[in-house]
């Protein structure tokens, strides 16, 4: 069951990059002279979406049964 | 031949896996040599940067990597924190080389001192003590726990809500080292156990697959370094903002363009 809910938290964790990256390009293609605080606020927007997924899988197992 | 790849394609690696214990335990020398190094590294670096400081042309590539990690993160403290985001420099771009040199480690060695979790909490608690220390200093102990309360809220509302407000904001710092620590233990831990699996996913056909990872490991390490030094500015600008100041561009100049 660990691995069904590890694989769902991955699911969401790739469909909310899917939409950062999806925002950040549209954003670059309509203005080509923001490309760099773009990129900045892209990485910045990953790192909080990685975070949600690694607590999943580093946090969750721990609480949920081994020790 | 194929244990020659087993562990991140290289000998080195192999015999740092065979002299600790598989059960996933750093030993305290592992862990000191490790900060030894990166601490001879980081003095070496700035020993080569500062004795540029003499010439009236500055060629070195070392110099000018520093004056560029400098600028970003000045630009980076003044456009988050304001003008008075200056003196929080220092303390920032210390935790910027730690956590990248760190990393760098990382990527050749199977341990190092960000893919070790008591070294991440320990730096997630140092900066929320010394993002509370900055609070208290600038506005006072009352001042800096008023904050917690969130906004004022009238009648009796204020009663129920305001105390629920104050533990959720308590919680909240809590998670602050939580998400610090665990994000970057993740990020630069995960990058080892994924190489792992690679790796022991190639080795019927002798082929090192973890190698490839290699390009996301390097960004990895980039992006987490730069990710824990804005969120530090982002925790300082929280504490510390000034009531009204006039919009002052980040390297001090009025959008006039002048002083």
């Amino acid at each position: 069951m660990l691995g069904i809910g590890i694989g769902i938290a991955g699911l969401g964790c790739g469909i909310g990059l899917g939409f950062i990256g999806n925002g950040a390009l549209q954003g670059m293609a309509r203005q080509p002279e923001a490309i760099g605080k773009l990129q900045t606020a892209m990485l910045i927007a990953l790192a909080f979406v990685e975070l949600v997924f690694l607590l999943s899988v580093f946090v969750v197992p721990f609480l949920a049964g081994g020790k | 031949m194929g244990q020659f790849f087993l562990s991140s394609g290289s000998l080195l690696a192999q015999a740092g896996e065979e002299t600790f214990d598989k059960s996933g335990s750093y030993n305290l020398i592992h862990l000191f040599g490790t900060l030894a190094l990166l601490l001879v590294i980081a003095f070496g670096l700035m020993l080569s940067a500062k004795s540029g400081l003499g010439e009236r042309v500055f060629k070195k590539p070392v110099t000018c990597c520093s004056e560029q990690l400098y600028l970003f993160i000045e630009n980076m403290c003044l456009g988050t924190i304001g003008p008075h985001g200056k003196k929080y420099i220092p303390m920032v771009m210390t935790f910027w080389i730690v956590i990248f040199l760190g990393n760098v480690l990382a990527l050749f060695m199977p341990f190092a001192p960000t893919a070790n979790l008591s070294f991440n909490v320990a730096m997630a608690l140092i900066i929320v003590s010394y993002v509370q220390y900055e609070g208290i200093r600038a506005n006072g102990l009352a001042g800096h726990f008023s904050h917690f309360s969130g906004p004022k809220l009238a009648g009796v509302m204020a009663f129920f809500i305001t105390p629920m407000i104050f533990i959720i904001e308590l919680i909240s710092e809590v998670m602050k080292n939580v998400s610090l620590s665990l994000r970057l233990y993740g990020n630069i831990h995960g990058g080892h156990a994924a190489v792992e699996a690679m790796n022991k996913l190639g080795s019927p056909i002798f082929l090192p697959l973890g190698e490839f990872l290699l390009p996301v490991k390097i960004l990895t390490c980039l992006v987490q370094a730069m990710i824990f030094s804005i969120l530090t500015c982002v925790y300082l600008s929280l504490v510390t903002h000034h009531g009204e100041e006039e919009a002052v561009h980040p390297t001090g100049l009025t959008p006039s363009g002048q002083h």
